[in-house]
């Protein structure tokens, strides 16, 4: 558990102990609301997280950075980015991975748009997205994410 | 039909697992691959969602809508922003971590804005993921994706409010008249009915409202209160 988690569960703790104290009856309630949207999540949740499984074994980080490293900067930067949508690369695997290519001595810009689209795109997630935000605000942020993914991935190009 | 209303409810999760029936059959040792991967991510999950759905049910009910609106409402300008990025990168987990909390919160009277802001910033800008960056891509390369990603985020969170309006968000048809269940929105967790039960049942697994001549206003805000994802409301002056 990395540090934030953890003080994010500690910060709730001691938040909890203290709600418990002013107000058992909306503490209990506020846990069986909490309860309720666990319920109502966890379905889409395993189904997003076997989408991923699934995604990392059918394209696995190897032969993505392989793609980026042997096509044309343009190509490379489209796919890099569509890439990145489509898969949930943990940060640990990525990063170390984009590291070797740009010292290896491929381009800045693909490996940019793909790490960045990474993570802020999501295609397994939208299901649920589109669920808790409908589908015109899951449409626009995934689709403005992506455009300025590409754009930050250029501006990066021009300034290293 | 209620097969198919079924299926088209869970299509997501029935083409991942029709995908896994395929894989075990064409290639075993890849479907096996593809579940030792997805532990991970189990794990990850089990470890943030419990506490940022506690998290998100406390703050609902000890943060009143009007400190939300105040902070992170359409009124709130670079203070929401500056605040909103804050809450994003100071969190921790998957994206849809963020999902709960921000449908709470825009609920409470956050604007889309911020809410797009929180949900882009929880994505990618945390801070372990950072120090990561400049381990093996260098502390100027991860200045620099940092700085440009939230410039870009300020940017397109203000393209995405202009374009994005708040009854284009499941639950917010809030103004009908009397008392009213967005069907759409909720999740079948029984607590209204549990709570209330002369005017609320379970159908199909989704609430319903009873018919009814009297209302206990109390024990109604209490229902409209506790509901997960605030889609029970009633309008009072709206009532014929």
């Amino acid at each position: 558990m990395d540090i934030f988690t953890l003080a994010i569960w500690i910060g709730t703790l001691i938040f909890l102990g203290f709600s418990i104290t002013k107000d058992k009856v909306k503490t209990k309630q506020a846990l069986k609301m909490a309860l309720g949207m666990g319920k109502g999540m966890v379905v889409s949740i395993l189904s997003i997280i076997f989408a991923i499984g699934l995604i990392l074994t059918l394209i696995p980080p190897t032969k993505v950075a392989a793609f980026l490293g042997t096509q044309s900067v343009l190509l490379a930067t489209i796919g890099g980015a569509l890439l990145g949508t489509i898969t949930l690369v943990p940060a640990f695997i990525a990063f170390p991975l984009v590291g070797t290519l740009i010292h290896a001595g491929v381009s800045v810009v693909p490996t940019v748009a793909f790490l960045t689209t990474l993570t802020m795109v999501g295609v397994v997630t939208f299901p649920l997205e589109r669920k808790a935000f409908g589908v015109k605000f899951t449409t626009i942020r995934n689709g403005l994410s992506f455009l300025f993914a590409i754009v930050i991935a250029l501006v990066m190009g021009v300034m290293i | 039909m209620t097969m198919i209303k079924k299926v088209k409810e869970n299509l997501f999760l029935v083409v991942v697992a029709l995908a896994y029936m395929v894989m075990f059959i064409t290639s075993p040792a890849m479907g096996i691959e593809s579940v030792k991967s997805s532990g991970y991510y189990i794990k990850e999950m089990l470890m943030i969602m419990p506490v940022i759905f506690i998290l998100t049910a406390l703050l609902d009910i000890w943060i009143p809508k009007e400190r939300i609106m105040q902070y992170l409402g359409k009124d709130s300008k670079v203070k929401g922003i500056f605040l909103s990025l804050v809450v994003g990168s100071i969190s921790a987990g998957p994206v849809y971590a963020a999902f709960p909390m921000c449908v709470m919160l825009h609920k409470k009277g956050a604007s889309i804005r911020n809410i797009v802001i929180i949900l882009s910033s929880w994505a990618v800008i945390k801070i372990p993921m950072l120090i990561n960056e400049a381990k093996f891509l260098g502390p100027k390369f991860m200045c620099i994706r940092w700085v440009l990603t939230i410039i870009a985020i300020i940017i397109f969170s203000w393209m995405a409010d202009k374009i994005i309006k708040d009854n284009d968000l499941p639950g917010e048809e809030l103004t009908q008249a009397g008392l009213h269940i967005n069907r759409g929105a909720c999740l079948g967790c029984t607590l209204c009915a549990n709570n209330y039960p002369e005017l609320f049942e379970m159908k199909n697994k989704k609430a319903l409202v009873k018919s009814y001549k009297t209302l206990d206003m109390d024990k109604l805000e209490n229902v409209t209160k506790s509901c997960p994802v605030k889609a029970i409301s009633y309008n009072e002056n709206k009532e014929m």
